[in-house]
């Protein structure tokens, strides 16, 4: 492939960006799955880069591949900047006339476009992006849980001590406790036929799920309207939630990586879950309405009056305004924050069901800012 | 009956289409039922999911035609409705529409199908608003 991009194959770059930018639209914001065929064998592209477009929802790499004489231009599609920072990635790590390797599924339309698993510098193959990199910090012995001077786990950092968020959750898609489905990072099931065992579903939401699943996702209000991560989806992204608590006024601010800023607030005053008169008494929500309460280590929260306008959790579950979420959180150790969640949906589901898993605590980091924007790719 | 084109063109300008991820059936639907002598051709259709059934109302503010009986066969998304209503004359007549739901993932998504009763039958055609 080549090495030195000449001013033809800028212009071929120029062009390629130009026809990528225009076809944007047909796109816009969409899951990954969506896009690209994640159970198809994967593209080897080895190119120079044209240029290189930093921002939100997704950064991408233009690069030029040379074959048989032919020079066409490829854009490389990678998570959001937000992400690739968390991995130690910023918007100078590669330049225009640099030569990498790329690796990943192609789109599902057969345009010239990638979503960049691998990119390796092309001199010395070493990864420039290495997705879900674990916490180096983790330390192997647990730490002890911090607690507040009332002896109730601190959900943050203590006042004075090192700022942090919960990152890297175990699970990133809604499943029942006990079942056993093999699922990709965006929850797409292997197997559709698995459907059924992911939730005890109503035959109208199962047969929703289905066709959610068989569209891989592609139509999900979170990527394709910006919808907020509402419902469980928070907790479902490594771009993390970082908890503020308000002691003095007895709430608990969740503040969401994965939103547009978004955050929630959990009170602990024994307030009714029942909306403002006159405000929003009959504006269900995104967020519900949370009353929590400590139940030994544990912070319980109940959640009601969720809207419709939103998928719940990733994979494309279905839940109705009868949504009745249980939260339970659990610092177990200083870096181990147990979530787990009682789903309680007569609308869509047959039974209350349950599901849990865990997040790490990233200190000393900032909670990301993602910005989702439904007018790119 | 002469306010409901009224109603449904201030309907069609003033509402924005709101998300809805629940239940298919639920939310306002505008269309036709096609030469229904009796309610005229515009149809407004308000539909709710309790959980266990589908409930609405039809032409809501004008005949206010209540269906008793409104299903969903996920397989294949198809509708039925039946609602007993009065003709002009005030006889009782009953719709009976079948119809089924396509671009299911589309905020607005339409029914087709095809409406009856004694006084006639015709192609029935709404989107969710």
């Amino acid at each position: 492939m080549n090495t030195k991009p000449s001013s033809r194959t800028y212009t071929a770059g120029a062009l390629g960006l130009a026809l990528f930018l225009w076809g944007a639209a047909a796109w816009a914001h969409h899951s990954i799955s969506g896009k690209f065929d994640t159970k198809a064998a994967k593209v080897d592209l080895s190119g120079v880069i044209t240029s290189v477009d930093w921002r939100n929802p997704h950064a991408h790499i233009f690069m030029n591949v040379t074959n048989r004489g032919e020079t066409l231009n490829w854009a490389v599609e990678l998570e959001s900047p937000s992400l690739l920072e968390m991995d130690g990635w910023n918007r100078d790590t590669l330049r225009p006339g640099e030569t990498i390797v790329v690796k990943g599924p192609r789109a599902r339309d057969g345009s010239r476009q990638v979503w960049g698993e691998e990119v390796r510098y092309a001199s010395n193959q070493l990864p420039v992006f290495a997705p879900k990199v674990k916490l180096s910090h983790t330390p192997a012995v647990p730490r002890p849980t911090p607690t507040w001077p009332d002896g109730h786990p601190a959900l943050g950092a203590l006042p004075g001590t090192a700022d942090g968020f919960w990152t890297d959750p175990s699970k990133t898609a809604l499943v029942e406790d006990g079942v056993n489905v093999a699922m990709d990072p965006y929850g797409v099931l292997e197997n559709l036929a698995d459907a059924a065992k992911v939730a005890p579903m109503q035959p109208w939401a199962l047969e929703l799920y289905r066709y959610r699943q068989s569209r891989q996702l592609r139509d999900d209000p979170a990527y394709v309207n910006c919808k907020p991560p509402g419902g469980v989806r928070q907790y479902q992204s490594r771009l993390g939630i970082q908890f503020i608590e308000d002691r003095e006024r007895k709430r608990i601010f969740v503040m969401m990586g994965s939103g547009n800023h978004n955050y929630r607030i959990i009170y602990l005053d024994g307030r009714k879950q029942v909306g403002l008169v006159g405000g929003d008494d009959d504006n269900p929500l995104y967020f519900g309405r949370s009353a929590g309460r400590w139940e030994g280590k544990t912070l319980v929260v109940d959640l009601v009056d969720f809207n419709e306008d939103f998928w719940f959790t990733q994979g494309g579950l279905p839940h109705t305004d009868k949504l009745h979420l249980i939260e339970r959180f659990t610092r177990t150790d200083f870096d181990t924050l147990r979530y787990e969640v009682q789903v309680d949906d007569p609308g869509a589901y047959t039974r209350n069901w349950s599901a849990s898993w865990t997040l790490k605590w990233n200190g000393g980091a900032a909670l990301p800012s993602y910005f989702c924007q439904n007018n790119r790719p | 009956m002469t306010r409901l084109p009224l109603v449904l063109l201030a309907l069609a300008v003033a509402v924005p289409i709101i998300a809805q991820e629940g239940h298919p059936l639920k939310g306002s639907w505008i269309g036709v039922w096609d030469s229904n002598t009796q309610h005229g051709n515009d149809l407004l259709m308000v539909l709710n999911w309790d959980g266990k059934t589908v409930t609405g109302i039809i032409n809501p503010g004008t005949d206010n035609i209540k269906p008793d009986r409104v299903t969903l066969d996920p397989v294949g998304w198809k509708v039925h409705i039946e609602a007993d209503a009065k003709d002009k004359q005030g006889a009782a007549i009953r719709y009976v529409i079948d119809a089924a739901i396509q671009q299911l993932e589309m905020t607005n998504r339409v029914m087709v199908g095809t409406w009856k009763s004694q006084r006639g039958s015709g192609k029935f055609e709404m989107r969710r608003q």
